[in-house]
């Protein structure tokens, strides 16, 4: 399905904030805003781990979630396992053999869109920490409401009210479909037309992966 | 000979097979396996049902429980989905708490459950604010061989459509409550969600799709589990996944929504047709 390129021109993901270094034992660290939620993501890596998990082929990659409330439950698992296997997909682990690295997501606020804005900020650190990555992604979340129209970046209200939500996460090579979970039902068309919006406005996000890096990196900018 | 090949060289072993058109189990890339399904089997769960497909082989059992609903919605009763992976089922899970792949499991057929809202949960309420019905869905896997989600929810699906209801009578003075587990009324079931797993190989510059797969094409596909779970409930998709794996192409997506729209139909048959052969034959005895 063709989605009108001019059309696409006109919306806005949420405003994005994001900062490097924010923490000085890690590798690699940043926080990021989308709207008003915010996640701070430190990775480590390559670190020397046990034994028993180390792997002859490839790096270990380890993934914790911390809510604010700072108990641990099963939606944090499933959070994990996302981000775990999305980043899995973009760094080159082979290059690490038997080690381990690290990736902590810490939510500081939440008002919709946790989980995009954490793969979002996961991305960002992994940049920050100089890991070999096959290629950078970007999470994009819209949703279908009441009426059956789709709305990109929506706010906490329209996620509450939606009739469904929609993630999608590209990578930046061919744009091609990472990862991808959904909520509640629609029909297969909508999902087709959303994932073209989303397709489309993951450019967006890669050009704020740019702009953050050409400031943070003077030299190669 | 076989054996040997495919450990020493993997890759080349999956590769010969695929591209000549064949899996390493001599299926079809589109065709899945063989669904076996047991209704009412075990006589102390209130609703049951065992499936087999292919060589993963899931049992569910629902008990039911009363208790107050919560404050916040005091019409609304509870389902309850609890997929268990005990270490028996596959050699990589060791004894002790639930492992990450079974909480992540559990997520996605809760949340599947859920979004289709097959069950409404309005109609487990029996007096609000006082008293609801609870359904533990206990999902226990017994042997893990790939497509994990496809199992559980068949599994939980049959258990959902042969479960009634007991009755029972609330005194609002008294708060005495009586169940009479004689006359029954069965539970509605709104839709009926299925789900059609695939993982995406990549092979020679292309990506192929696997419908249904093996653990061990679960496995060479990379990532943990399947890499694509798709829902299809009644004409509506329901809960759509992808991680892990190959990046998906648009081509092969259309492919597995097709696919997964034909096998639901098939499943849906399939589960109606033991229903019916159950009751049948218990009205025989």
């Amino acid at each position: 399905m063709d989605v009108d390129e001019s059309q696409l021109k006109d919306f806005k993901l949420k405003p994005m904030k994001c900062e490097f270094n924010v923490l000085s034992k890690s590798d690699g660290s940043a926080i990021l805003s989308q709207g008003e939620t915010v996640v701070i993501v430190s990775v480590n890596g390559p670190l020397d781990i046990k034994m028993q998990s180390q792997s002859i082929e490839k790096a270990t990659l380890e993934v914790l979630c911390c809510s604010k409330g700072g108990k641990p439950c099963v939606a944090d698992r499933y959070k994990e396992n996302i981000i775990k296997q999305t980043c899995d997909a973009a760094l080159l682990s082979n290059q690490y053999p038997r080690t381990g690295i690290t990736i902590t997501v810490q939510e500081l606020e939440d008002c919709g869109g946790l989980l995009p804005c954490s793969l979002n900020c996961a991305c960002l650190a992994l940049i920050n920490s100089g890991l070999a990555m096959r290629c950078v992604f970007a999470a994009v979340t819209c949703v279908v409401d009441e009426q059956g129209d789709i709305v990109l970046g929506p706010s906490k209200e329209q996620l509450d009210t939606a009739r469904a939500v929609l993630n999608f996460v590209f990578d930046s090579r061919d744009k091609s479909l990472m990862t991808g979970f959904t909520e509640g039902s629609f029909s297969e068309d909508t999902y087709k037309e959303a994932m073209e919006r989303c397709r489309v406005a993951s450019d967006l996000v890669f050009a704020f992966y740019r702009d953050i890096v050409k400031q943070y990196s003077k030299i190669i900018a | 000979m076989a054996d040997v090949y495919k450990l020493i060289h993997p890759v080349k072993f999956c590769n010969d097979y695929l591209s000549r058109n064949i899996r390493p189990d001599g299926r079809s890339f589109k065709q899945p396996r063989s669904i076996k399904i047991n209704v009412d089997s075990i006589k102390t769960a209130e609703a049951s049902a065992v499936v087999k497909c292919g060589n993963t082989a899931v049992v569910c059992g629902i008990q039911l429980e009363l208790s107050p609903p919560k404050a916040e919605e005091p019409n609304v009763g509870f389902l309850v989905t609890n997929v268990e992976l005990p270490a028996l089922c596959s050699s990589k899970l060791k004894p002790g708490p639930p492992s990450d792949q079974a909480q992540v499991v559990n997520n996605i057929v809760s949340d599947i459950v859920l979004n289709s809202k097959c069950v409404d949960l309005k109609d487990l309420c029996i007096v609000p604010d006082k008293l609801a019905w609870v359904l533990y869905c206990d999902i226990v896997c017994v042997d893990n061989d790939g497509s994990l989600v496809d199992g559980c929810i068949i599994a939980l699906m049959a258990s959902l459509k042969t479960l009634s209801l007991p009755k029972v009578s609330y005194d609002a003075e008294t708060e005495e409550i009586k169940v009479d587990p004689k006359s029954r009324t069965k539970l509605e079931i709104h839709s009926f969600p299925i789900v059609t797993s695939f993982v995406v190989y990549r092979l020679n510059q292309s990506n192929i799709i696997l419908a249904d797969p093996t653990a061990y094409e679960e496995d060479i596909c990379g990532g943990s589990g399947t890499n694509l779970i798709v829902c299809y409930n009644k004409g509506l998709f329901c809960g759509t996944q992808k991680f892990g794996g190959s990046n998906l192409s648009k081509d092969c997506q259309d492919d597995a929504l097709k696919t997964a729209k034909e096998r639901a139909n098939i499943v849906e048959n399939i589960i109606d047709v033991c229903i019916r052969n159950h009751k049948n034959s218990s009205i025989n005895e």
